[in-house]
């Protein structure tokens, strides 16, 4: 048996509200495979985002582990923890979270400039713009590389989103209601085109959402209740 | 390192955003009035620095008892290897009456009404001089000259007086004036002249005046006749102080311009024997002493700070020495120390400019925390992105700081640029504007100066610049560091 790309093992995480301690996860085991396509639906305020961000690292656990490859990462220096999350994992956001100020081409590029001091990017802009523009045609907006997220459809936008997770090539894609904000068409294309992608590049995929149906197309459906998770196979 | 984002996005940012201008424009602002404000007051420090250099001799011993004469002092002093020359003075004040007034220009004292400007009253502080001895300490022939310069300035032709030219050195002592020029002054004046114009010598002591009071008494002509009127305590027989007045007649010699306002407003330059006359110490009286109040002195050239500090408690031992046992400690001060009050008001008030300045520097560093404040607050959504790409929390900093860094730079290059080229185009730009406009952004002749006087000090160009830079960076650090510190889970809460 091969490791999990991604393991939250027994994690809790609770929040202080004045002298309260809200638990919002009451320790969650969740492994990803590699090339593994996961749903986790549960209730408004059943704590979904809550752990995608303790799983992407943006958010620590207040105990429990979190695990890459096998590895505790979970309590590394905050630098540290920053480059795994560039290289480990790729975020996908309801909202699409594109920068204003920035072209699709130009918030696409930022993925690559993370990790790169600016001089190591200048020397291999070249190629990174390369990358990018490939990645945008893939998604179809070969033709809106220029244009800003006010100048770009719901749909478009959460396009140029999923071409920025993917361009410092995650092992993992954490994607939280990626179609909640999109009308059913729009979602449907959106849906399709990641989970080709997924497919095509063998990227274990945790998808958080409220559509059962589009839960049953994964691999595996986990359901959060009451801070903790409860898996089911998915497929019929 | 730096994260390629950092500065990309900084970038990106400070051109999107308008409002970064005018935080650059703050700090331009401020680099600018910094130096050309402190420039123009340098130049005006260092001329009257000039100004009270040239009035005050290089050294002077004061606080002298009461009846001192000058021969011991002079011989003491004059001992030392460090001094060149010296020279007897003796200070007193009076007041002057001119004889002859036009009509319709009667002094308002006249009129029954108590004035207290002294220059109208006719106040003065006295100050008898030896000519010959005080030539060799304090350019006595050239504030006599510059007076010539300092009338054409406010376009009044007077020539210099020529007293001190005078080739009899006792008639020079004296500063008396060509005999018929004074033969001439005392008809103007009404007075009996039984001798003949070729027959006539003059017997007015002169008595040089500073030439701000030439406003006052504009009639005034070269011998004219002025009453001096001066009074004493004297201890009578029996021990009692009493108060003696003394009058006598001197000759309007001319004016005399140091350039240093509080001189030439108060002081009139006369012979000292004639004061020391009034005193009682006629120099035909056997028992008389050649009275001084101070000796000026004059040292060798090219003395080192060291050594004129030395000279300084030498020669004050020297003098103290030769006073009658159990007198009060005499001083000996160098041209700073006679002026000690006046030039220390100068340094306050440029040093108030300079903390002026600095507030100015203090809002333009507000305006950049302000700008960048709000643009952390502004941009929390894109910051909890970048953690999200795997930006650390030191590059997401580093966006802002970068932001502040270059308003800053280029802020500042722009302000000194801007203010070296105001303070280098000054004058020309005050003619410019005087000759266009008739308006004067600096009034030179306030000050009797031919050009607004700019000095611009590198030293000071380079302080302003990188304080300037250090300290909009070390505010840009605020907000940098609030951004660093931002939780970016909070960005992705629910809309
Ligand atoms: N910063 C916080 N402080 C206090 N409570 C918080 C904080 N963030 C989240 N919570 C609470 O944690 C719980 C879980 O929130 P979370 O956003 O993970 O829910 P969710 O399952 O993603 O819901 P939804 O389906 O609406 O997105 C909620 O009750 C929320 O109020
Ligand atoms: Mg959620």
């Amino acid at each position: 048996m091969s490791t999990p790309v991604l393991a939250a093992a027994n994690v809790t995480k609770s929040y202080r509200l004045g002298k309260r301690e809200i638990p919002v996860l009451r320790g969650v085991d969740l492994a990803l495979m590699p090339g593994e396509r996961v749903a986790l639906l549960g209730a408004s305020g059943a704590g979904k985002s809550t752990l995608l961000h303790v799983l992407g690292l943006l958010d620590a656990p207040t105990s429990g582990q979190v695990l890459f490859d096998g590895r505790p990462v979970h309590d590394l220096p905050v630098a540290e923890r920053a480059r795994l999350r560039h290289e480990h994992t790729g975020f996908v956001f309801q909202f699409y979270h594109l920068i204003p100020e920035l072209t699709a081409l130009q918030n696409v590029l930022l993925a690559r400039m993370m990790a790169t001091s600016t001089l190591a990017y200048w020397r291999t802009r070249g190629a990174a713009r390369a990358a990018a523009m490939d990645l945008l045609a893939q998604v179809g907006l070969q033709d809106r590389l220029h244009h800003r997220p006010s100048e770009l459809s719901g749909g478009e936008r959460q396009r140029v989103a999923i071409a920025r997770a993917l361009l410092a090539e995650p092992k993992v894609v954490l994607a939280d209601e990626p179609t909640g904000n999109l009308d059913s068409a729009t979602a449907a294309g959106v849906v399709e085109l990641m989970f080709s992608i997924q497919q095509q590049r063998g990227l274990a995929f945790l998808l958080v959402t409220h559509n059962e149906d589009l839960a049953r197309r994964c691999d595996r459906i986990v359901r959060m209740r009451d801070g903790v998770v409860q898996g089911e196979p998915a497929r019929t | 390192m730096i994260a390629a984002f950092s500065p990309f996005l900084a970038l990106r940012y400070l051109l999107t955003r308008r409002i970064n201008l005018l935080a650059m424009f703050g700090v331009t602002f401020a680099v600018w009035a910094m130096i050309v404000v402190n420039s123009v007051f340098t130049g005006f420090v260092s001329e009257i620095r000039t100004d009270v250099r040239r009035a005050s001799p290089e050294m002077m011993l004061t606080d002298l008892p009461l009846d001192t004469g000058y021969e011991p002092l002079r011989a003491a002093l004059e001992a030392d290897t460090a001094v060149a020359a010296t020279a007897p003075r003796l200070r007193h004040h009076g007041l002057l009456q001119p004889l002859r007034v036009p009509k319709g220009l009667q002094p308002r004292t006249e009129a029954a009404e108590l004035n207290f400007d002294h220059m109208e009253s006719g106040f003065a502080l006295l100050l008898g001089i030896d000519p010959a001895r005080e030539e060799a300490v304090t350019p006595l022939r050239q504030w006599v000259a510059r007076s010539e310069e300092v009338f054409a300035l406010h376009h009044v032709m007077l020539p210099p007086s020529t007293v001190l030219l005078d080739p009899d050195p006792d008639r020079r002592a004296q500063l008396l004036l060509p005999d018929a020029t004074e033969w001439l002054a005392r008809r103007r004046a009404g007075l009996a002249v039984d001798t003949p114009k070729s027959e006539y010598r003059s017997a007015w002591p002169g008595v040089l005046l500073g030439w701000r009071r030439a406003p006052y008494t504009p009639w005034l002509r070269e011998g004219d006749p002025i009453d001096l009127l001066t009074a004493a305590s004297v201890p009578t027989t029996d021990g009692t102080p009493q108060l003696r007045s003394h009058r006598v007649r001197v000759a309007f010699a001319g004016y005399f311009a140091t350039g240093y306002r509080a001189f030439d407003e108060t002081t009139a330059l006369l012979p000292i024997e004639t004061l020391r006359t009034m005193f009682g110490q006629d120099i035909h009286d056997p028992d008389s002493i050649d009275l001084v109040t101070d000796v000026a002195i004059r040292l060798q050239p090219g003395l080192s700070a060291h050594a004129i500090t030395a000279a300084r408690d030498r020669l004050q031992r020297a003098a103290q020495a030769v006073l009658p046992a159990g007198s009060a400690p005499c001083s000996v001060l160098d041209w700073q120390q006679q002026n000690t009050v006046f030039l220390s008001a100068v340094a306050t008030e440029q040093a108030m400019m300079q903390f002026v300045l600095f507030v100015v520097m203090l809002v333009a560093a507000f305006v950049i925390y302000a700008v960048l404040h709000m643009m952390v607050v502004q941009k929390w959504k894109d910051i909890g992105i970048l953690s999200a790409l795997g930006g650390t929390p030191r590059a997401v900093g580093a966006v802002f700081l970068l932001c502040g860094v270059v308003v800053a730079v280029l802020g500042t290059a722009l302000g000194t640029g801007l203010g070296t080229l105001s303070a280098l185009s000054l004058n020309d730009a005050n003619e410019w504007l005087f000759a266009t406009t008739g308006l004067e952004l600096f009034p030179r002749r306030l000050f009797d100066l031919q050009q607004v006087p700019v000095r611009l000090d590198p030293a000071w160009l380079v302080q302003v610049a990188t304080g300037a830079i250090v300290f909009a960076v070390l505010v840009a650090l605020f907000p940098a560091r609030k951004a660093a510190r931002m939780n970016p889970v909070q960005a992705f809460a629910h809309e």
